[in-house]
């Protein structure tokens, strides 16, 4: 098997282009949302909300098969955006009330799940999802998810970014803090109910935290910030599904794919913070260069004047 | 139908209550277009919750209210500038950017900026005489510009009514100076102007008339009638005030 084969001949198998096509979609939203996440940060609620959704997906599965995934998926995500909006509210963000919360709900989607017949097999595509195997009627709900998730901070956008600039400011000309907040959060929920069912509960947060951390490091340029996450996104769950095909097929050794994804965008990130930090340090030295020399002259015309 | 001389604000016997009790009450005064009110009185005399509630955000409990002869303020029409603004200053956005943020009001959620509101924008960086700095990233700027920055987008919107809660604080002396120049010139725009203040040097430089407050309006006037001796200490009885660095409390009146 080729390069080539790994990056661009696999997504011709129609299992693949189908994965390929959902992460493209799931990726820009996510990109485009985490950075707001990151620039209000509410990564703390972001988690939560990741965790809140299993046991929707858990009862919807044991509702309605793999089509009920979304739509308790949906229920659950919202319920958790109102309830964790208003905990974040009312200034309740203990880690302990908060952790008391996600572990019930976890539990709750545990014991739900164990009432399948496929305990072990249900569980692992929950957390981990099923990214290879999204059945095509899937693709439409998926879709429809993200884009009205896209659509909601769209119109919010500028108030949105006034309101994680200066939340004082936003309030004194007259938008809704509240209203701000259940929008953003509600959005969120969604991303997280479309990347539940593709690759998993545990993995949706890398989509929406990595992103946005990576844009940060890259641009201080407000516009620039969106485009660039949404780029770092595709471009990262494009190599993790051929990395995954290509060591799949090519040596043999059967990798989670949505972990395999998750790897990459950690990795990403991972070079792009050591290229920042490297950049830093080479600014900084010539910076020091620049001001030794100046010194080293004042120093040498002291020693001169001494002499 | 508002003529030229029909003031810009008019409060009669109005008050503003925080939900938690404390307020201000008996507000009764009007501000006429290009005129600007000082609003003096010691720390916790509720000059912010008068602020506050001329744009909404406590609750009047009393009397009147009247912006530009309407009961309610239309979009864009008060331009506000908080007391403290703690802003990120790694924040990623441009000076330019924040002065636009002026503009979200009037634009609403469905529409963008365009060529009038870049306009807009462009004039009120350099009517706070910051041209210079547009483009420069907003936590890059001085204090001073920060604080210059958001009168700019406060200007942004075009307002009718100016709103500036203790601008004066910690501004250094060239900064100073272009505050009062920019009120100055929004005075000849016919701009309304009400600034809270501790600063009475300021309200003699600027200010048409003085609205002296503690918990209630004490005294409402012409600088020079109202801007005297009894009235301060009135207002400011018992309390310490700095003036040149030396810390005086300033005596009650006499036979009180």
């Amino acid at each position: 098997m080729t390069l080539g084969d790994a990056l661009f001949g696999a997504f011709a198998l129609p299992f693949m282009g189908r994965a390929l096509f959902v992460m493209l979609v799931l990726a820009i939203v996510a990109g485009v949302i985490g950075v707001l996440v990151n620039l209000r940060g509410l990564e703390f609620i972001t988690d939560g909300l990741t965790h809140a959704v299993f046991p929707g997906l858990a009862i919807g599965l044991a509702l309605g098969g793999t089509a009920g995934l979304i739509p308790g998926a949906a229920v659950a995500a919202l319920a958790a955006a109102l309830v964790l909006t208003w905990l974040d509210r009312a200034g309740i963000t203990s880690d302990a009330a908060i952790a008391i919360v996600l572990t019930a709900t976890f539990s709750i989607g545990v014991i739900v799940v164990s009432r399948s017949d496929d305990y072990a097999g249900e569980l692992e595509a929950l957390l981990f999802g099923r990214v290879l195997t999204v059945p095509p009627e899937q693709l439409v709900p998926l879709v429809g998810v993200s884009l009205l998730a896209l659509l909601a901070i769209g119109v919010t956008m500028k108030q949105q970014l006034l309101r994680a600039f200066d939340p004082a400011g936003s309030r004194a000309m007259g938008d809704s803090a509240l209203g701000l907040d259940l929008v953003l959060n509600a959005a969120v929920a969604l991303v997280v109910v479309a990347a539940s069912a593709t690759i998993g509960s545990l993995l949706v947060l890398a989509l929406l935290i990595v992103p946005g951390a990576v844009a940060r490091l890259v641009t201080v340029r407000l516009w620039w910030l969106f485009p660039i996450a949404a780029a770092f996104a595709a471009v990262a769950a494009w190599l993790g599904l051929a990395a995954n095909y290509a060591v799949s097929l090519g040596a043999g050794v059967d990798l989670p794919a949505g972990s395999t994804i998750v790897a990459v965008f950690v990795l990403g990130y991972g070079l792009v913070l050591a290229i920042a930090l490297l950049a830093g340090r080479l600014a900084r030295r010539r910076r020091t260069e620049r001001t030794d020399r100046a010194a080293t002259t004042v120093t040498t015309a002291t020693a001169g004047e001494a002499a | 139908m508002t003529s030229m001389t029909d003031p810009v604000l008019e409060l009669r016997g109005a008050a503003f209550t925080h939900p938690g009790g404390s307020g201000v009450a008996g507000l009764d005064f009007a501000i006429a277009p290009g005129e600007a009110v000082a609003l003096v009185g010691p720390n916790g005399a509720g000059k912010s919750t008068l602020l506050k509630g001329l744009l909404g955000q406590v609750p009047k409990t009393a009397g009147r209210v009247r912006i530009a002869g309407s009961e309610h303020a239309a979009n864009g029409m008060i331009g506000f500038l908080p007391q403290t603004a703690e802003l990120d200053p790694e924040f990623p956005i441009t000076l330019e950017q924040v002065v636009m943020q002026g503009r979200y009001r009037r634009l609403g959620l469905f529409r963008w900026p365009g060529r009038a509101d870049r306009e807009a924008v462009r004039r009120a960086i350099e009517s706070v005489g910051l041209a210079p700095l547009a483009k420069r990233r907003y936590g890059e700027l001085s204090g001073g510009q920060r604080q210059r920055g958001l009168l700019a987008r406060a200007l942004a919107s075009e307002p009718v009514l100016l709103l500036l809660d203790e601008p004066f604080n910690g501004l250094d002396q060239p900064n100073r100076d272009a505050l009062i120049d920019t009120l100055r010139r929004l005075k000849t725009e016919r701009v309304a102007v009400l600034v809270s203040t501790h600063d009475l040097e300021l309200a003699r430089q600027v200010c048409d008339a003085v609205l002296f407050v503690n918990r209630e309006q004490l005294a409402y006037g012409p600088v020079d009638e109202v801007l005297t001796l009894d009235n301060v200490q009135e207002c400011f009885e018992g309390v310490e005030v700095e003036v040149d660095e030396h810390t005086l409390v300033v005596p009650g009146h006499e036979g009180h």
